[in-house]
Parts: structure tokens; sequence; C-alpha cells
């Protein structure tokens, strides 16, 4: 629970720093940044689920982390490549990147079913923070046409991530 | 010798059997697009990964899986028997469709 709320408490403090930070709402580069973090994070998290994780179930979350969110980083290097924009590091990429490592800290000192509740409950609050910022900043804020459809592609996944999490999270809890 | 004489004598009515059809359905995390489908035997089903990252196309009874479609890779199943086939994407559980082969 402590941990639930502690990796809450993170995501408020990064939905604050998403709407409040820019001005203007952040760069292209900004952005290109985040998504790349956001995606990197998550990988991270995967990877860490897929040897420590008890339920074959998350197990397969894990592994479907991985593989959807390496494709989507895929596509954005390649198109960030192709538009010559370089991914600047900002307060949101940052803060992805800093409630990532402490996510990955906490999830080292678990194991079993402890472990698994916690990766999973962590997945629900991240793709729902993430699905947050994308609609309310990221979205609003791209100026290249291809950034922004690109940000319009991906967001579906993480609308699936998320009801495949929660999902994961009601059937842990029984 | 049976099979030319009936397709001379199909031709010269003009009930000449349909030619198989192929129909494209696209994969992206949303759904399936048609998300449902009619189809003659011998037609074929090509499913084509539009998105970014892996998708099958999985028959709940069996009748077909594609295993791992890769993006922007294709994958063709040639309608069997008559019935109705639900399927799905085996790493996305919400991507759900339907065949009926008539």
């Amino acid at each position: 629970m402590k941990t639930t709320q502690a990796a809450l408490g993170g995501f408020l403090a990064l939905a604050f720093a998403v709407t409040s930070a820019y001005a203007a709402g952040p760069t292209d580069p900004q952005i290109a940044a985040i998504v790349v973090t956001a995606n990197q994070v998550d990988i991270d998290a995967g990877k860490l689920a897929l040897t420590k994780a008890s339920s074959p179930d998350v197990k397969k979350f894990a592994q479907l982390m991985i593989t959807d969110h390496t494709g989507v980083n895929k596509s954005a290097t390649e198109l960030v490549t192709k538009l010559h924009v370089t991914p600047e590091s900002n307060p949101t990429s940052q803060s992805l990147q800093k409630g990532g490592d402490e996510n990955l800290a906490n999830l080292k000192k678990l194991s079993g079913k402890a472990f698994d509740k916690a990766y999973v409950d962590h997945e629900v609050a991240y793709h729902q923070a993430v699905l947050d910022a994308v609609d309310t900043t990221l979205i609003p804020s791209a100026q290249n046409a291809e950034l922004k459809a690109l940000l319009v592609k991906v967001r579906p996944a993480f609308v699936a991530h998320l009801d495949h999490a929660k999902k994961l999270q009601g059937e842990l809890g029984k | 010798m049976v099979s030319l004489t009936l397709a001379g004598a199909a031709a010269s009515t003009g009930e000449t059997k349909s030619k198989p059809k192929t129909y494209v359905i696209s994969m992206q995390i949303v759904g399936f697009d048609p998300p449902e489908l009619s189809v003659k035997p011998g037609d074929r089903v090509t499913w084509e990964n539009k998105d970014l990252f892996p998708h099958t196309a999985t028959a709940d009874d069996k009748a077909f899986d594609s295993k791992s479609i890769a993006p922007t890779a294709k994958w063709t199943w040639v309608a069997g028997k008559p019935g109705t086939h639900t399927y799905v994407c085996s790493f996305h559980p919400n991507m759900k469709g339907t065949i009926k082969v008539q």
C-alpha cells in the first residue's frame, strides 16, 4: 500500500510537471525525449518482471510490454532521425526516468506475489499517467504533423495496455 | 475429361463458378478492420499488420493461427469448409474478429 501511494504520489508529480513545466507546451525535441523515455522505462520494468514475476500471466504481460514499447521506440527513433530532431532532455523526461529508476529499485526488493502485485499496480498507474500526458500535453503540443500522427497512432496501445493491466490487477487481487 | 466437359458446359451457359476472392483485414491495436467478414470456401483472407508491433490472427477453434505477424508484414489463410470462426490477437486480447465461411 505504501508502495502504491508512493508511486501514485510520483505520478501526481509527473502530471503536475507535464502540465506546468511548459508555458507554451513542450517543444518537439522535448516531446521526442518524453516518448523515448516513457517507452524505455516500461521496457526496463518489463525486463525485470520477465525474470522475477511468478505468475505466467504477469510474465506474458511483461513480454508484451517489452515487445510493444520496443516497436514504438523503433518507430519514434526512425521518425526523429528522419526529421533531424535531436531528443532534448526536459523536466518531464527526467521525472519519468527518476520514477522508473525508483520503481525498479522498489521492485528489486520484492519477490513472489508481492512482486507481481507491485509490478502490475505500477503498470496501471504508469499507463494512466502517460495516457493523460499524451492527451493533455503531448498531442496538443506537437508541432510536426508526423510526430503528432505517431502520438495519435500509439495512443490506443496505451489504452489497451492499461485495460490489460487493470484486468491482471483484478485477477491478482482475487 | 469429366471436368473439362463440365467446365465447357458451365461456360456455355454463363454459370461459371466464381473465382476465389481475396479479402484484406487490417490489424491495429484498436481492432481488426473489418471486424467481421463473410467469405466463401477457397477465398483468401490476408491480414496486414499496420501497427508498430506484432499481432496475430488466432482462431478460437484452431482453424487458423498466423503466429506473430511483424509490423508491415502480411499473412494469408485460405478459407476451408463453411463455419464461423471467432478469432483474437493472442498478444492483445482486446482485438477480436469473426470470419464466416458460407
